[in-house]
């Protein structure tokens, strides 16, 4: 072993740009489920595009039009079928809080705990990094990750115009109705990042956000099949999530996504605040 | 920053978690320059205070300064000037040595200058991923965490567990050497052998409640020497007993064992009105003191600074 002393000359220890150090290591951590969010959905989508023409024969309209299909879906069917009413039920349905909703609060209830489990969030602040930027730079990497998800939708969908011929697909509302799904993301990141904020398994935490995620849509589909259980619908988040209207019926109630921003931000904050009143835990 | 104060001042701090007091109201104060030990058995309260000091948890009441800054109002400034090794060295499985070493000195926004040093002189491993590194290889990822990027500041919470003998001594010569360019340590370990080299004062700590802070110099006086004697006449044990600062007086194999502090005369006096055979005295170990500090609450009354 070299014996090499210290009281050399050492310089003074410069300042390095930071960068967003967090932000980069959250993706990171996350890049599990959000490979698993990106795969599914663009294989769903490619899967769709061959199995349009046989769909299109079947008597598709006639099942996706009743209620109890409607509850499931999170909206009605109201136009002919095409292959935007086939993405509409397969992709951009309530299916798609369930899926990739539930993926993404799973890992904002994470980001933060996995630190406390793999010992770097005490290292991390105890240097000059707040945990206002710690907590909200892990917030941001969950936002990239779903909006990273949104790209890879649009990608498989693209893929599929090329594939589907006069597939009817109108951009402008496929854009739309993207933002609407994304704002449901931004909900479920908000969510997950609360409980994260004060709790210390990763998997507990996750796994509480996805559980309301679940809930979520249950409440709107068993909401959805009596007028008694409206009010399952109205507190449930995929009422504020209408995808099927802005792709298919071309109208879109604007306050609904507004809803999932404003609780999410909601969430999102608390959280911020909880995190950074909190005794943080040794494991 | 003020200059003028110590650079770690922890007055009346408490810690509760529910109805579990860790810290009781300990009040302690660490020069510049200092190599501090801070010792206790297991669950006394070390780490709290500690994690207190790095305002990861915040005190119930108290308050800490670091370098004359208040711990948790100014702890992004604290920050800037103390490096921190954990008691557990964890880290994440994936990452490189390579890659947490960047990762923390971007969080710290300075070039880590002792990092070279440190890999050579610690033999770190650098490319492997973590999952694969030994509790001694984390440890020495943590030191160099610690020391990269020469804070002014070092908190260490067990710093040589994990590490074998060599690297312990090396570790410890470093200790000295980064006191002599002037940095204030401030460590706990249950390591006495090492806090008796190289810690100047030590506080230790049992229950949340601070028994003692000492110097070491002090302590050593305390503990005195340990007295073997063997007679070629008969000498009743009460005889030893009954002098100044003599104690544990044990007799086995013919010859008497004790302990004795501050001055031999009355005891040189006392053997030379005897038949003396052999005659040997030592240093009596660190250990024990600490030892009654951790064990005997009502024995270790010595008197709090």
């Amino acid at each position: 072993m070299a014996t090499i002393s210290t009281t050399n000359s050492i310089p003074v220890a410069k300042k390095r740009a930071r960068g967003l150090p967090v932000l980069a290591r959250s993706l990171g951590n996350s890049s599990t489920p959000l490979s698993i969010a990106c795969f599914y959905g663009l294989v769903i989508l490619l899967i769709l595009a061959p199995i349009y023409p046989v769909m299109a024969q079947a008597n598709f309209q006639a099942i996706m039009g009743s209620g109890v299909m409607a509850a499931i879906l999170g909206g009605h069917l109201a136009k002919s079928f095409n292959f935007s009413a086939l993405l509409a039920v397969e992709v951009f349905s309530s299916i798609y809080g369930l899926l990739f909703g539930g993926l993404i609060a799973w890992m904002g209830g994470a980001v933060l705990p996995i630190t406390i489990e793999d010992g770097t969030l005490d290292l991390a602040l105890s240097r000059p990094f707040s945990r206002t930027r710690y907590y909200l730079e892990s917030w941001v990497a969950i936002l990239i990750g779903s909006v990273m998800v949104s790209l890879m939708l649009a990608l498989g969908v693209w893929i599929d115009t090329f594939i589907v011929k006069n597939s009817g697909v109108e951009w402008p509302w496929m854009w739309l109705t993207l933002g609407v799904q994304w704002c449901f993301l931004f909900f479920a990141a908000g969510l997950g990042m609360l409980f994260g904020s004060f709790m210390s398994a990763s998997r507990a935490a996750g796994g509480i956000a996805v559980g309301i995620v679940v809930l979520g849509y249950l409440l709107n589909t068993f909401g959805g099949l009596a007028d008694q259980l409206q009010w399952m619908v109205k507190i449930s988040p995929f009422r504020y999530a209408p995808a099927i209207d802005p792709l298919i019926n071309h109208q879109l109630t604007w306050w609904y996504p507004c809803v999932l921003l404003g609780v999410g931000l909601v969430c999102g904050i608390a959280g911020l605040v909880v995190f950074n009143k909190r005794d943080l835990p040794t494991i | 920053m003020a200059t003028q104060e110590p650079a770690i001042k922890i007055d009346n701090l408490a810690k509760a978690y529910g109805q579990v007091q860790a810290v009781r109201g300990i009040s302690m104060s660490i020069e510049r320059g200092e190599i501090f030990g801070f010792l206790g058995p297991n669950g006394a309260g070390k780490t709290t205070t500690i994690r207190c000091m790095l305002d990861v948890i915040r005190p119930t009441s108290g308050s800490i300064r670091v370098l004359g800054l208040d711990a948790q109002r100014e702890a992004h400034t604290v920050h800037q000037h103390i490096g921190y090794l954990p008691g557990d060295v964890r880290l994440p499985g994936r990452m490189t040595g390579k890659q947490i070493i960047n990762y923390f000195a971007n969080l710290q926004g300075r070039e880590p200058v002792l990092l070279k040093t440190l890999v050579d002189r610690f033999d770190v491993e650098m490319k492997r991923p973590l999952k694969g590194y030994s509790k001694g290889m984390r440890q020495k990822i943590g030191i160099v965490l610690a020391f990269m990027c020469d804070p002014d500041v070092l908190i260490l919470d067990e710093p040589t567990s994990g590490l074998d003998p060599l690297l312990q001594k090396t570790f410890n010569e470093f200790l000295l050497e980064e006191q002599a360019r002037g940095k204030t340590i401030f460590m706990s370990s249950h390591i006495m052998s090492d806090v008796e080299k190289i810690c100047q004062r030590v506080a230790v700590i049992r229950s949340g409640s601070l028994v003692t802070v000492e110097e070491v110099e002090n302590l050593r006086e305390k503990a005195g020497q340990q007295i073997t004697v063997e007679f070629g006449d008969t000498v009743a044990a009460q005889e030893l007993e009954r002098l100044p600062g003599v104690s544990n007086v044990s007799k086995t194999n013919g010859s008497y064992h004790f302990n004795i502090s501050g001055s031999m005369d009355q005891l040189i006096k006392t053997l030379s009105q005897h038949e003396v055979i052999r005659l040997q005295a030592q240093e009596a170990p660190l250990e024990e003191v600490f030892l009654k500090f951790y064990e005997e609450p009502e024995k270790a009354a010595l008197p709090i600074q």
